[in-house]
């Protein structure tokens, strides 16, 4: 071991330099990670904060990612909400809209509730909940980046809306959520009294499941759990994200492992007069493998180290400069990096190990 | 010098080709990402490039298609069939929505369309059906493919079990595909009443898009009108302004680790090269002429490793297309020119760390230590 420190450390800049390669790369892992759960989050930070354990949705429909180009009929929101068992019905009426502000395009979910039914910003920042069509509450961050304050407006599809309070948690990279009043996202979609989805709070001593039995004979309707049209959203983003994630993954990967080889195939090809002496004593090879990998082992152990610090400082980086990324590094991404870290390791060691394996101890000496 | 530059550089082939795997991986991040982006863009006005509209009528307000509603009252399309200069005027409903094909999902642009309609049907139908006729859908060959299903197979759109009667071509991309139905089948699950999302209108002959799209939008109230090429440019927009943060941060990564990479490559190639170096400047050669060899050295690592990255961000395109044509890449020349350059200033910064050691070198101590 002691041979492995001082061959790795004998050129500190060097070592430096190849323990920042290793960080950078599982930086990038973590982060590439952190990004995926994020959106993961954004997805369905709606529904997990809104009412209800039960979604009806239109026939068919299993998630809220996409617009369904369905509606809910007015009689299928009364019918729900009178049904036995049901506590509370929140009708939801949500559509997107790219408005453009400051001469950027910005994707905005615009959700129309009813307040007395819920289903609108759980966390108010300042002002108040929308009491007139025209009356939005704006995303806190969105607000931010275009220098809005309550009191303010701006224009949706040909409607002026007046900000009337901000909410906290509800920014997103892929659709940040803009509250108004069910009626007047009515008026823009052109559907009157009708409904995305409804969700429903079982009575006291119902079950969600109980209630979705009740509910499932209801015509033109889908009704699932909450948390499986949650689910299914998450689903969808995956489809979308996790084939590109997932290639620069293993790219990162593959540079943290070259970073590894390289860094301990020139400190062993420095040292092989040293190798090849010990070989000419008689140490074997399983010797001068254990002192390769080793080197690779603690090479990638200070990178990895250093990389998940960079990755949170990556990742509150971003969030502070662009709070509508979030960026949420899970205990089980770090425990895969600290494997994707200790097989680059061995990945590197493989080309140094080979160098030493083929050493001739008598053409050194001759060299 | 330059020869000796790459002398130096060539003499370790284990290293060498070890330090180009790293920089061409790291620029494969950087270029291959761009191409996901770049290959998607190019597929997003691929409906309204092949529509045959001249000129495309919305909702006010709404001049994008990807992630947006646009709900008009169908007495709109009447309006503008009126305004003198229209030949043609075609109501559609759109939504972004999913369908289901063979237990997995697919996000879809759904189009309905009626039948026998002059534009906004489907284009470059590549089996059986010109349109869908109620009952029907023509949803994209990618899809269909990785769903294994084929002509005559059901898939669920619109809460409907639906026929392929047909397949287009060349409209899917990593995040969605274009489908249609027919408008019958559209309006009676959509509900809301009379509403259309869209009214795609050619103009007769001899008429300027322009002219006639600044007449209708002066004749009929509630709506915004664009052309065709004005349509096609603001969803491009959309997607340059929602991807422009992502892809910046994942430049940064890509190039910071291309950055560590070949500074790590030229620091441990210079290093290991000291003695030479120390009787050249035994010999009379100046400092700057040692930065040069070094910065030679690691102009040549990051071209080659560039080469490399661009070789394969070409493969991966062409290969994983044949794996699942979902995924469309699209190396483009903005993004390879923008990437040289990048690449280049990195290599001019690996070389300053090397250049500090060759500075404090003194001849004669590093000949006597041999």
């Amino acid at each position: 071991m002691n041979l492995a420190l001082s061959n790795l450390f004998q050129d500190k800049l060097r070592f430096a330099l190849s323990v920042i390669g290793i960080a950078l790369a599982v930086m990038l892992i973590l982060f590439l990670l952190g990004l995926r759960a994020g959106v993961f989050r954004s997805a369905v930070i709606y529904l997990d904060n809104a009412p209800g354990s039960v979604a009806v949705m239109p026939q068919g429909v299993k998630s809220t990612s996409a617009g369904s180009g369905q509606f809910l009929s007015p009689e299928t929101v009364d019918t729900v909400s009178s049904a036995p068992g049901v506590d509370r019905a929140t009708p939801v009426l949500a559509m997107m809209a790219i408005p453009e502000l400051h001469g950027k395009k910005q994707a905005i979910k615009l959700v129309g509730y009813d307040p007395a039914f819920g289903g609108g910003p759980w966390d108010l920042k300042e002002g108040r909940e929308p009491a007139n069509d025209g009356e939005v509450v704006l995303d806190r961050v969105l607000a931010g980046r275009h220098g809005f304050d309550v009191g303010d407006s701006f224009s949706i599809a040909g409607h002026e809306l007046t900000v009337v309070g901000l909410s906290n948690q509800t920014a997103s990279f892929a659709g940040t959520l803009v509250f108004a009043r069910k009626t007047f996202v009515e008026s823009v979609a052109l559907a009157p009294g009708e409904a995305s989805f409804i969700l429903v709070t079982p009575a006291a001593g119902t079950t969600s499941a109980e209630l979705i039995a009740g509910l499932r004979s209801l015509p033109g309707t889908n009704v699932l759990l909450k948390s499986q049209v949650m689910e299914n959203d998450q689903q969808i983003i995956a489809g979308i994200f996790d084939q590109v994630i997932f290639l620069m993954v293993a790219a990162a990967f593959i540079v943290g492992a070259l970073v590894v080889g390289l860094v301990i195939y020139t400190a062993t090809v420095e040292r092989r007069g040293e190798y090849g002496i010990l070989k000419a004593i008689g140490a074997r090879n399983g010797v001068l493998y254990r002192v390769v990998v080793s080197q690779a082992a603690v090479a990638a152990s200070v990178g990895v180290a250093l990389g998940i610090g960079f990755a949170y400082a990556a990742g509150w980086l971003v969030m502070s400069a662009r709070p509508q990324f979030l960026v949420a590094i899970e205990p089980t991404a770090i425990i895969l990096t600290l494997a994707a870290g200790f097989v680059m390791a061995l990945a590197g060691a493989l080309v140094p190990a080979r160098a030493v394996a083929g050493l001739a101890p008598a053409e050194v000496f001759r060299r | 010098m330059f020869r000796l530059a790459i002398a130096n550089l060539v003499q370790n082939k284990t290293r060498l080709l070890i330090s180009v795997g790293g920089v061409a991986l790291a620029l494969t991040l950087v270029l291959f990402f761009r191409a996901v982006f770049d290959g998607a863009e190019g597929r997003l006005t691929v409906y309204i490039d092949r529509a045959g509209a001249d000129v495309w009528v919305s909702q006010e307000g709404v001049r994008t298609m990807h992630m947006s509603e646009s709900a008009l009252p169908a007495s709109v399309a009447e309006e503008v069939r009126a305004v003198p200069g229209v030949e043609e005027a075609v109501p559609i409903l759109y939504t972004e929505g999913m369908i289901e094909a063979n237990g997995s999902d697919y996000i879809v642009y759904l189009f309905g369309v009626p039948v026998g309609a002059p534009l906004g049907g489907p284009s470059l139908v590549s089996e059986s059906a010109p349109e869908p006729q109620s009952g029907q859908i023509v949803i994209d060959h990618a899809v269909a493919s990785e769903a294994g299903l084929g002509l005559g197979d059901q898939v669920t759109a619109l809460g409907q079990q639906l026929t392929i009667a047909g397949l287009t071509s060349g409209t899917s991309s990593l995040v969605s595909s274009v489908s249609f139905v027919s408008m019958e089948d559209f309006a009676a699950v959509r509900g809301g009443g009379d509403v259309v999302s869209f009214v795609l209108v050619k103009i007769e002959q001899g008429e300027s898009p322009a002219a006639i799209s600044s007449r209708i939008a002066e004749t009929v109230p509630g709506v915004t009108v664009q052309t065709s090429p004005e349509f096609a440019s603001q969803e491009r927009k959309l997607v340059k302004d929602m991807s422009a943060d992502i892809i910046t941060i994942m430049n940064t990564a890509g190039y910071l680790t291309g950055l560590a990479v070949v500074a790590l490559t030229i620091y441990i190639a210079t290093v290991g090269r000291r003695r030479e170096y120390g009787v050249l400047k035994a010999m009379g050669v100046r400092n700057s002429r040692l930065y040069w060899i070094v910065l030679v050295q690691a102009l040549l690592t990051v071209g080659i490793g560039l080469l490399a990255g661009l070789g394969l961000t070409l493969l991966l395109s062409a290969v994983i297309p044949s794996f699942n044509e979902l995924i469309v890449l699209s190396v483009s020349m903005n993004s390879l020119v923008r990437v040289t350059a990048v690449s280049a200033i990195i290599a001019c910064i690996s070389a300053l760390l090397p250049a500090r050691q060759l500075a404090g070198l003194e001849p004669v101590a590093i000949i006597r230590r041999g």
